[in-house]
């Protein structure tokens, strides 16, 4: 999916792309047809404008949904949407294995473990959450805190002027940049996750 | 059996609101098994209480079937009572006419001629080989193999083709009535018996191979629902459920009828790792034996069969009165018979008419199924099946 | 839940008017010409529509053939592209188009120069994908129902479309589709309704990059043996959904068993397929297969003992990814009613069914690629590659040496083995199937990949040790295909004696 989006283009040029795109796709027609040979080559920038926005909004949207929610299985899936809305955005980026990745073990490991926590460990499968104003005042003050941050930083940052994008092949080099590069911080992170499991096992042989 | 309602019971109300539990507390669950359940066979209910997969309790609600059979018996001549007893275990027909025919002759004191005992042993025991074929085919169906049911009602069908020859029926025969059976034995049957008999034997093999030494069917139903010899006796199984806990005790040796002290056979009984069959992992008295002791129940069903046919003696096939017989007055008799799940008893009284004044059944699979309480405990969801589908009750018969 | 909203009493005339009387009347009309024609001509229509389908088969060869010429060139200067990648311009599909031999190129440039944008070309291949998936569940149904019954000594459905009821997947569908769609009044709505697409679209998904040719793959990613995996893991949030919005406790059960069977298959699955990616070097499915196009020696499976382990333990674990027997517990009809299917009818049940089979194909396609040579027949692609690029040539090539047409043939036959042992099997209790995939295919997994590891390091392919174990493993191989004809061809020839009368005498068709 890498490649047709994979050109260097800035985001957000194209406001109304798809329109853009459905008048130049008539106009090349009635050129084609006028016997003109030499038809100019499609824009596919564009159409990775309208794939950038209708997943942003995918994401977003979803987002909020989850903030909004008080149906665990039905936040769950929320989330489902908003890390595969991401994980499309990667595509976008060409970071193909970053997205896949996203999908594996976000979508695909994650959640499935998150729901199957909420389903064995709840009092009721069908279970509501009630949400207390307390709490959501404390949600709503670190999500403020966390949204001025990330602002800041956004605005602070000097982003260079063409995006910066992958070229779809990126297997081989995060390979050897683990193994090579970063093989020490690799290490420690497995160390970690080990260190986790055990943690993890020994909280449960206390229940029983 | 659990007369009492799960509702009644405290040890299984769930308290739904409770607060002080930890986290990671898991919530019990009641649900039905049943009455329309693919694995219950028929109407059983079964509630289940369970915690995850875990079974805690398991409890048999019966009654969904019931038809009055032993009420109706009160107000017709034995001989018109017959097609009635063919609709308790309809499984196994000709095994419960027998049963009936047996009490009735005996309160009435009716010589049964020698061929018409033959051929009440021999299609007894093809009623008994088609019986078990269900239940071993079924019994693969539970455990989620589907093809070894199919070969069963292949086979099946071939003894079915026989009796429909005989006597026109293929599921209610009302063959063994009082006093003899109502057909002798049409033209070209004894061939089809011989071809039919030499083509289970490699069909026993099949089901072995695809079923009884299959490594996921032994895993399992191996273990599991393990019914000791004393607790078998203390719930009154009879039948393959007896036999399979190791107590070897077959009315067809033990108090022999209609002439099968004449024939050789041996009582199958559960043994453990298999007995000869050598399947490892496999103790006395769970759901590999019970289903393993019908198989082998099959090969001694032909092995008399065989000998029926080779000893088949000529004469009448009924005696000579058996119609409007009246039954003694201020005599009672209860007269029990081997049928294909277990002793099936009949209690007859009669008051010097035509009409018994009390018929009262006893059915093996009542108390069989009445064990599941019991061993249906601690086990997975995944194992009820195992259990329900060994135990092999036929609701008809249960709930009458 | 709902009632006929308009009373229809038979017998009364429904009057239309407009467009409808126009459409009513139509379809009138072609039912009475079709009718006759379908009902007495429906054997040579059936096999019209077979040679046809080939003819189909063959012109798409030769219209994409010049695409392929043209991505081969492509392929050396840049990024390896699918079949939709790349960029074309009118003149060059000019030129490919004399280069195939094809004359009226003066007409055919303008017909086809919407093709030159690859919007438009993405959009011709997904289409003609998802055609294929929906081919695929409805002949891997007719398929089924017909192994079963051969191997459950009975027809099978003989009845619709009068052929070996061919048409029976078709029926079944629009039975399907005429059922009212009922979500139970307690159920989560809009998630009761939202669970079979959640569950079909990922496993169309992963379609994109599974190569049925060298060029013949809509995307060649480099992580697309990864994507496929996602796709199959990301399936499962849509049964559990399911099972979670029914609202009955059955369904629930059924969905605590895909979750818990989902995290245990997995981690094998993923491991085993390490091993091939390992042996090869890349992650990309068309490298995979590419690299298998030496005769049947140089399949991945026979490579070495422990290609071979790992091929075992991907299919027992793909069986359980598509929730088939012996690992069919989610919707185990004995135990669960039918798990979290058990409240679901008409159109979306059928979604699921479709989702199912069409994993089943792209479990048995991923199995092909990474072990069974892929697109490649047992003979060496080399021979066909001297077959020239005329038109005998490449149909001959396609046909016997590489090409779609036998990547779908051994998808199918590896259908074929997932389905026999359906048939074949009991199922597995839940327990049973953590122990074995955690326990006992985890350890087994790890070693293989720990021994294969050291077996490619120790002993490249040109190794003397490496091509006596080749050789070995692949007659093994041979003499095991070759003796199970032999098994089958003597089941045939004595089939009344291990069937039965029943079997010749009372069966139409036995």
């Amino acid at each position: 999916m890498s490649d047709s989006f994979s050109t260097t283009r800035p985001i957000g040029s194209h406001r109304f792309a798809a329109v853009l795109m459905v008048v130049m796709f008539l106009a090349n027609t009635a050129r084609a047809w006028a016997g003109e040979t030499g038809v100019p080559q499609a824009e596919s920038g564009m159409l990775e404008a309208v794939f950038f926005y209708v997943f942003a909004a995918g994401a977003l949207f979803s987002g909020l949904m989850i903030c909004a929610g008080k149906n665990v299985i039905r936040m769950a899936v929320w989330l489902f949407f908003v890390l595969g809305s991401v994980a499309m955005l990667y595509f976008l980026l060409g970071a193909n294995f970053l997205a896949v990745i996203q999908f594996i073990v976000y979508a695909g490991g994650i959640l499935i473990l998150l729901i199957f926590g909420v389903m064995l460990t709840n009092r009721s499968p069908w279970v509501r959450l009630d949400i207390k104003p307390r709490e959501v005042a404390i949600a709503a003050a670190v999500g403020l805190v966390l949204m001025v941050t990330l602002v800041g930083m956004i605005t602070v940052t000097d982003w260079p002027e063409e995006m910066a994008v992958a070229d779809g092949l990126t297997v081989a080099e995060i390979g050897r940049g683990l193994l090579t590069t970063y093989l020490v911080p690799f290490e420690v992170v497995s160390v970690l996750l080990l260190v986790v499991m055990i943690g993890a096992a020994y909280l449960a042989r206390q229940e029983s | 059996m659990s007369q009492v309602t799960v509702e009644t019971r405290p040890d299984v109300l769930i308290d739904t609101d409770r607060e002080d539990q930890a986290d990671l507390c898991t919530e019990e669950m009641l649900i039905n098994m049943g009455p329309q359940h693919p694995a219950t066979h028929g109407v059983l209910r079964v509630v289940l209480h369970t915690d995850g997969e875990m079974v805690l309790g398991a409890y048999p609600q019966i009654g969904y079937l019931h038809r009055c059979a032993e009420k109706i018996g009160e107000n017709l001549q034995p001989f018109q009572y017959v097609p009635y007893t063919d609709r308790m275990d309809y499984v196994g027909a000709i095994n419960n006419n027998q049963a009936f025919a047996l009490a009735i002759e005996k309160l009435a004191g009716i010589e049964v001629p020698p061929r018409a005992q033959a051929l009440r042993v021999m299609f007894a025991e093809f009623n008994r080989i088609a019986s078990h074929l269900v239940s071993v085919g079924c019994y693969g169906l539970d455990m989620g193999a589907f093809t070894p049911f199919l070969y069963c009602f292949r086979e099946r069908e071939m003894i079915l083709d026989m009796f429909e020859a005989t006597c026109g029926g293929r599921l209610t025969y009302s063959y063994i009535v009082p006093g003899g059976v109502t057909h002798d034995l049409p033209e070209g049957f004894i061939e089809r018996a011989w071809e039919f008999l030499d083509f289970l034997g490699p069909k026993i093999d099949d089901y072995n191979n695809l079923l009884s030494y299959n490594h996921i069917f032994v895993k399992r139903t191996s273990k599991v629902g393990v019914v000791s010899a004393e607790t078998a006796l203390a719930y009154g199984l009879t039948g393959t459920c007896l036999r399979a806990s190791g107590v070897c005790w077959d009315l067809r040796k033990a108090a022999p009828y209609d002439g099968y002290e004449k024939y050789e056979f041996d009582v199958p009984i559960g043994e453990p790792d298999g007995g000869a069959a050598g399947v490892r992992g496999v103790v006395v008295g769970d759901c590999w034996n019970r289903y393993y002791v019908r198989l082998l129940e099959m090969i001694q069903s032909a092995r008399i069969i065989r000998q029926v046919l080779e000893t088949l003696p000529e004469g009448d096939i009924v005696a000579k009165k058996t119609k409007n017989i009246k039954l003694p007055a201020n005599a009672e008799v209860y007269v029990e018979a081997e049928v294909t799940r277990g002793q099936l008893g009949f209690y007859v009284q009669g008051d010097g008419s035509a009409i018994p004044s009390r018929v009262k059944a006893r059915g093996p699979s009542f108390s069989n199924v009445s064990v599941v309480e019991e061993v249906a405990k601690n086990h997975l969801i995944g194992d009820m099946p195992a259990i329900i589908g060994s135990i092999d009750m036929v609701m008809g018969e249960v709930d009458r | 839940m709902t009632q006929m909203s308009v009373p229809w009493k038979p017998g009364e005339p429904v009057e239309y008017r407009g467009v409808k009387a126009l459409i009513v009347g139509l379809s009138k009309v072609v039912y009475a010409i079709g009718r006759p024609i379908l009902s007495r001509l429906a054997f040579p229509i059936f096999v019209c529509s077979v040679f046809g389908i080939a003819l189909l088969v063959f012109a798409t060869t030769l219209l994409f053939g010049f695409v392929d010429d043209r991505l081969i060139e492509t392929a050396t200067n840049g990024p390896e592209l699918g079949l939709a990648g790349g960029e074309l311009t009118v003149a060059e599909i000019a030129a490919g188009l004399e280069a195939a031999g094809v004359w009226w190129t003066g007409l055919l440039k303008y017909l086809f120069w919407p093709v030159q944008y690859a919007i438009v070309r993405d959009i011709i291949i997904s289409l003609g994908i998802f055609c294929f998936a929906l081919v695929t569940p409805a002949f891997a149904i007719w398929w089924e129902r017909k192994s079963a019954g051969r191997i459950q000594s009975r027809p099978g459905p003989m009845r619709v479309g009068n052929w070996h009821g061919w048409a029976q997947p078709p029926a079944d569908g629009i039975k399907l589709l005429q059922k009212e769609d009922l979500v139970p009044a307690d159920a989560d709505g809009p998630l009761f309704r939202i669970a079979p697409y959640l569950v079909y679209i990922p496993v169309m998904a992963a379609f994109a990059t599974l190569p049925f040719g060298s060029y013949w793959v809509f995307r060649n990613l480099d992580v697309g043996l990864l994507l496929i995996l996602a796709m199959l893991g990301i399936e499962v949030i849509g049964v559990v959904v399911a099972g979670w919005a029914s609202h009955s406790k059955w369904a629930i059960y059924g969905a605590m068993r895909e979750a818990c069977h989902m995290v245990s298959y997995e981690i094998p699955m993923g491991m085993a397929l390490l091993i091939p990616v390992m042996c090869v070097g890349s992650l990309s499915l068309v490298d995979i297969g590419g690299a298998q196009d030496g005769g049947w020696h140089t399949w991945l499976v026979f490579r070495n003992p422990f290609t071979f382990g790992a091929a075992l333990i991907y299919f027992i674990a793909s069986l359980a990814s598509c929730k088939r027997a012996p690992f069919d517990l989610p919707e185990g009809e004995s135990e669960l009613v039918a798990g979290f299917l058990t409240e679901y009818s008409g159109f979306r049940w059928a979604l699921f069914f479709f989702a199912e089979y069409t994993a089943m194909f792209v479990v048995a396609g991923l199995m092909v690629v990474l072990f069974l040579g892929g697109w490649h027949s047992p003979l060496p692609a080399s021979w066909g590659a001297q077959l020239g690029d005329g038109v005998i040539g490449r149909a001959i090539k396609g046909l016997i040496f590489s090409g779609p047409a036998l990547f779908i043939i051994k998808g199918y036959l590896m259908i074929f083995v997932q389905i026999w042992i359906r048939w074949t099997l009991p199922r597995i209790r839940i327990d049973q199937v953590l122990y074995a995939c955690v326990q006992v295919m985890l350890p087994v997994v790890m070693v293989l990949l720990l021994c294969n590891t050291v077996w490619e390091l120790f002993f490249p392919p040109d190794s003397i040790v490496a091509i006596v174990f080749n050789v070995i493993m692949a007659l093994i191989g041979a003499v095991v295909v070759v003796s199970f004809l032999v098994v089958m061809a003597r089941g045939f020839i004595n089939r009344r004696r291990e069937v039965g009368y029943l079997a010749v005498d009372l069966m139409p068709g036995g």
